[in-house]
């Protein structure tokens, strides 16, 4: 029994590990909370739901999701985060959090606020038994999505322009923009392709549950996010995959072996204990801290 | 120098007449309840502006502390039979000690770390109202009573309006009074820079539990009035979103104006009841007003060159007339 919740844990986990990489990327390199990114990405995920819904290719119509919500995330930075830039903390996240009460209610007023079946039809669900342990393979695509998604964006940062690109940003505006990168333009990037791995990872959240609804941005997305990213330590891309697995793991042994009321409970108070005795969580990035 | 003071204070006693009398010419009991529920938010409103406004504590867990209050005055008043006065202010001491314990966890954290605790600590909260059905009842909420003292219940939406109004007045005063003595002063010395702040000999763990502290006092005496006034309280009232609007009341009114305060929770209380179609697009309305004040306004109406700030520079240029002394802020 263990070792089957060991399993169910892990696929837990590699869902939430797609929605924290996404996540991890514009929080560790701009170090500025994201409200919305859940938001915006829940807003291609529906594009992806009617696109499917009305007979469109499944390759099409994620394509038109993720350019959705690399358009929307490209225009909020664009209007509602580059002018706060430098405006200390307060200021960006209420205007974050603005931007995820506005897509919220653009897919409320859009989609309506109900629960919808979602079915994407091009991974064949089935699942196999080995040793009396119960595997999906919906599971297993998922994990090889989530870690083959970590080692290219890995491989990206520190091999192409573009990646140190990011990477000297992360480290210090100024210089950056003193050695001639383009700032405004890669930030918009960052964002824009969070918001793209939030579609994937948000399109294969709803084809694990099977549902959609308007909570996967928020309760689902933006916070299952966070936690991960700060458990496994901000900045880090395998740290937002790791951190993404224990949350996983204490969500599920919590609710078999504690109790599955008091689940979320349970996962906050351990997670408010962790971070205060490990802030920069498990596996913090390995940059120079700016002082 | 006396003609002056009392050229300022006579708004301020025509004002006061005014709203002291306000049950008399109001006498539509729906506009009567939104008064009080404007006062009571008011309260809450306060008290975020001094852990936000002056403290500089990013706190997106207020409404948890409105429903500990309400949930400990409710079961001690309705379930254990405490006398009110005692359950209530026990609503607001039990709030404060929850505050408390907050303000020790997020004692040496900074700003992402205290805003993720203060969700989750609100999440925490909640929970517990959901599913400890025993004492709380659950997700159906639990009903109590209108308060009374010494045996007279304030039945009436008047009665209950004074309760409101004298409960806001104290409120202010002794907020108002912290803000400027020598705590309030570390608070707004811990808000403009921390590591400042510690040079200067201020204890900064120290102050911020006090005012967690403090805050969670008041939003708990608050809560416990709210749930008394509509004799209903359920965990649905205590969500993250609900903290949220409650903190962009005190963003809209100015962060560190408390005046401003009880104007932006004025606006945000009466505007969506205006109209009850709004209801749809209340989501919307707010984000854009949040995003629009962060880009336009970051100080709201009533802050440090606020929008009103901005306003009277902007006559005072027409007029071609200099600035004679100090506006009043406060």
């Amino acid at each position: 029994m263990f070792l089957q919740h060991l399993v169910n844990a892990l696929s837990v986990g590699s869902v939430y590990a797609l929605l924290a990489i996404g996540y991890n990327m514009v929080y560790g390199i701009l170090e500025q909370l994201n409200f919305a990114h859940g938001d915006v990405y829940a807003v291609g995920c529906f594009v992806v739901y009617s696109l499917i819904f009305s007979g469109v290719n499944p390759f099409l119509a994620i394509g038109c999701g993720m350019l959705t919500g690399f358009l929307l995330n490209v225009l909020v930075e664009r209007f509602a985060y580059r002018p706060l830039r430098g405006a200390g903390r307060i200021a960006p996240t209420i205007s974050a959090v603005g931007i995820a009460y506005i897509m919220r209610n653009v897919i409320q007023l859009v989609w309506g606020a109900e629960t919808y079946p979602f079915d994407l039809g091009i991974l064949k669900v089935s699942s196999f038994k080995v040793g009396g342990v119960m595997i999906g393979t919906l599971q297993i695509y998922i994990l090889v999505i989530a870690l083959t998604l970590m080692l290219l964006i890995s491989l990206a940062l520190k091999y192409t322009k573009w990646g140190q690109a990011i990477i000297c940003i992360s480290q210090s505006i100024p210089t950056a923009s003193l050695m001639g990168i383009p700032v405004n333009r890669v930030i918009a990037i960052i964002y824009g392709l969070g918001a793209v791995l939030g579609v994937i990872g948000g399109v294969l959240f709803c084809s694990y549950y099977q549902f959609i609804f308007i909570g996967i941005g928020f309760s689902y997305g933006t916070m299952k996010a966070w936690m991960a990213s700060i458990w496994g330590g901000i900045g880090s891309l395998k740290g937002a995959v790791m951190g993404a697995m224990v949350l996983g793991l204490t969500e599920v042994l919590i609710s078999a072996y504690v109790s599955s009321i008091y689940r979320d409970l349970f996962v906050w108070a351990i997670f408010i204990i962790f971070i205060l005795i490990r802030p920069k969580g498990l596996f913090p990035a390995q940059v120079a801290e700016k002082i | 120098m006396n003609q002056n003071k009392m050229k300022k204070l006579l708004p301020l006693a025509v004002l006061g007449i005014a709203v002291a009398t306000m049950p008399l010419y109001i006498t539509n009991s729906y506009a009567l309840k939104i008064i009080c529920n404007v006062m009571l938010y008011s309260i809450i409103t306060l008290s975020i502006n001094l852990i936000v406004g002056f403290c500089g504590q990013l706190d997106f867990g207020r409404a948890a502390f409105a429903g500990l209050g309400a949930y400990f005055s409710a079961i001690m008043f309705t379930k254990v039979g405490v006398p009110f006065i005692a359950a209530f202010i026990g609503g607001g001491v039990f709030a404060a000690l929850c505050g408390a314990m907050l303000g020790m966890l997020c004692r040496y954290t900074s700003f992402d770390y205290l805003t993720l605790i203060t969700i989750g600590f609100g999440e925490i909260v909640r929970r517990i109202f959901l599913n400890w059905q025993s004492v709380t009842n659950g997700s159906f909420g639990m009903s109590t009573q209108r308060p009374s003292f010494f045996g007279v219940t304030l039945k009436s939406h008047q009665s209950m309006f004074y309760f409101s109004l004298v409960l806001l007045v104290i409120s202010y005063i002794v907020i108002r009074r912290i803000t400027r003595s020598k705590m309030g002063r570390a608070f707004q010395a811990i808000r403009d820079d921390p590591i400042a702040a510690a040079y200067t000999g201020i204890h900064v763990p120290n102050y911020k539990v006090i005012c967690f502290t403090v805050g969670s006092f008041f939003t708990g005496i608050a809560g416990a009035a709210m749930a008394h006034y509509t004799m209903f309280t359920a965990p649905t009232n205590y969500t993250t979103d609900e903290s949220l609007i409650m903190l962009q009341m005190a963003i809209l009114g100015g962060l560190g104006s408390l005046p401003g305060s009880i104007i932006g929770t004025i606006i945000l209380v009466v505007g969506p009841e205006i109209s009850r179609s709004f209801y749809q697009y209340r989501l919307l309305f707010m984000g854009v007003l949040m995003v629009a004040l962060m880009l336009f306004a970051p100080n709201g109406l009533f802050g440090r060159h606020g929008i009103k700030d901005q306003l009277v520079a902007y006559y005072r240029r027409i007029r071609g007339k200099t600035a004679k002394g100090g506006g009043n802020n406060g």
